[in-house]
């Protein structure tokens, strides 16, 4: 079955388009890219499955379940996590915190923060899992804004991986990483694929074709092109560009 | 028998400066059918009138007279937000003109389609290294294989342009002085003296190059 599906999804702002028809149907535990180029709409279609923007048409389906235009809690509580292309860690909090503040288990718990970070032992354990995961293990205590700008990264993913998704959605993970952080990043991709459904749009190519097990190429609002990296690397003018050389 | 895809029949769009004396500065005139699914490849230079070709054929610029058919359906007569639903304009935002919108929608017609049956892709950007460009060459074919009339705008400044435009494109219009010309495909689009002086010497003889039978490498 399908873990994520969208159906002719079709979102305008005002006079513009902004996703014309956009389908895509990710099988559980693969690993799905999306990539175009800036302004195509990628984002937006991410804000689709994650509840952010209601589309005008068109339906999103979670493992058969019509999640069309829920709320993002609600898609989040379903079972959607997602990581954004800008950070939005709490800085002042340590990184622990900022996993255990994700936990919907937690949120739903208690608003007061500070009492409840102090406390429960059960939260932190899977905090401290979902660290692990991510290569921060003994990063814990270290508060977010002082963390390398790779670990804020992983952290980012730790917290949505904390949530226990069926879908992480990943917005440009490798964003502003070195090649060394792009590494331990496609490392732990390499990780978690498999276990858990992942659609990523990214920038990164090379990254891209060597993680995905299928890949869609959004443009103009719409998917013009869709297949494993292989298949998309057939094309002649694929082949004679920078993106032939990952064959 | 359907009804062609794209008709400008009798179109003249005047553009006119001053109040009370209203003089001509431009006027684009297009009488046009084109019937069925294809790739149709436009260029013409800069200031020729594309742009208000493409606006009138999407429905975001009203015709001074004459009628722009889309399937049947005049585009101009339908609901002003449902007119994307017929003709699809992709272009760079910072070239989006806004118009008038003198007839309140809801005397307007709906659209009969939800799907656009007329793309038009202004200007895209093509890159050589990031591989787009078959994909978004695939894509236009898939479209034309669906049924609907794909328009392409480009502006050649390098051979691999026209290597895209002969490749792609299965007819041709030249606008220029304020008329649109159908031309039958490439070989004859190249022929034309009016576009060589437009593609001048260096792109003339690629373009040469290409009617003869020469393949580009893409540096």
């Amino acid at each position: 079955m399908n873990m994520i599906e969208a159906a002719a999804v079709h979102v305008r702002f005002g006079d513009r388009v902004v996703l014309e028809s956009v389908d895509l149907a990710v099988a559980e535990g693969e690993f799905h890219g999306v990539m175009g180029p800036n302004g195509a709409g990628k984002t937006t279609f991410f804000n689709v499955l994650t509840g952010r923007v209601k589309p005008n048409r068109g339906r999103v389906l979670l493992a058969g379940e019509d999640v069309t235009g829920l709320s993002p809690h609600r898609i989040a509580a379903k079972g959607i996590a997602r990581s954004f292309q800008i950070m939005t860690l709490f800085d002042e909090f340590s990184a622990l915190d900022n996993v255990m503040m994700g936990l919907p288990e937690f949120r739903a718990r208690s608003h007061d923060v500070a009492r409840a970070a102090a406390g429960d032992s059960r939260f932190a354990a899977k905090s401290s899992e979902a660290l692990a995961a991510v290569g921060l293990a003994d990063k814990g205590d270290i508060r977010a804004k002082d963390l390398s700008y790779g670990d804020r990264r992983a952290l980012e993913i730790a917290v949505a991986l904390a949530q226990a998704p069926r879908v992480l959605c990943l917005d440009e993970p490798t964003s502003g990483l070195g090649s060394d952080g792009v590494q331990r990043l496609a490392a732990l991709i390499a990780r978690l694929k498999g276990r858990l459904t992942i659609v990523a749009i990214e920038h990164d190519m090379e990254f891209l074709f060597s993680l995905a097990d299928r890949i869609s190429v959004i443009h103009w609002g719409q998917v013009v092109a869709r297949g494993t990296p292989h298949e998309l690397q057939q094309n002649e003018w694929v082949r004679r560009s920078n993106l032939g050389k990952f064959a | 028998m359907a009804a062609p895809l794209l008709v400008l029949d009798d179109v003249r769009k005047v553009y006119t400066r001053g109040r009370v004396i209203r003089r001509p500065t431009f006027t684009l005139q297009a009488n046009l059918s084109l019937d069925e699914p294809d790739i149709v490849g436009v260029v013409g230079p800069n200031g020729a009138g594309k742009t208000t070709l493409f606006e009138m054929m999407t429905g975001s610029n009203a015709p001074t007279s004459g009628r722009v058919l889309v399937a049947g359906t005049d585009i101009h007569g339908v609901k002003y937000r449902e007119r994307d639903r017929l003709a699809i304009h992709y272009h760079q935002s910072y070239q989006v003109r806004r118009f008038r919108k003198r007839i309140p929608s809801a005397f307007l017609a709906p659209s009969p389609t939800r799907t656009p049956l007329v793309h038009l892709f202004d200007e895209p950007q093509f890159n050589l290294q990031d591989g787009y460009i078959g994909f978004m060459l695939d894509f236009f074919r898939k479209l034309r294989d669906e049924g609907r009339l794909v328009v392409l705008c480009m502006h050649p400044t390098a051979a691999w342009h026209l290597d895209i435009l002969a490749e792609i494109a299965g007819r041709f219009l030249f606008v220029a002085g304020g008329g649109v010309t159908a031309v039958a495909n490439f070989g004859a689009l190249v022929a034309d003296p009016r576009c060589r002086s437009y593609l001048g010497p260096e792109m003339t003889k690629a373009a040469d190059a290409i009617c003869h039978g020469a393949v580009h490498s893409s540096t």
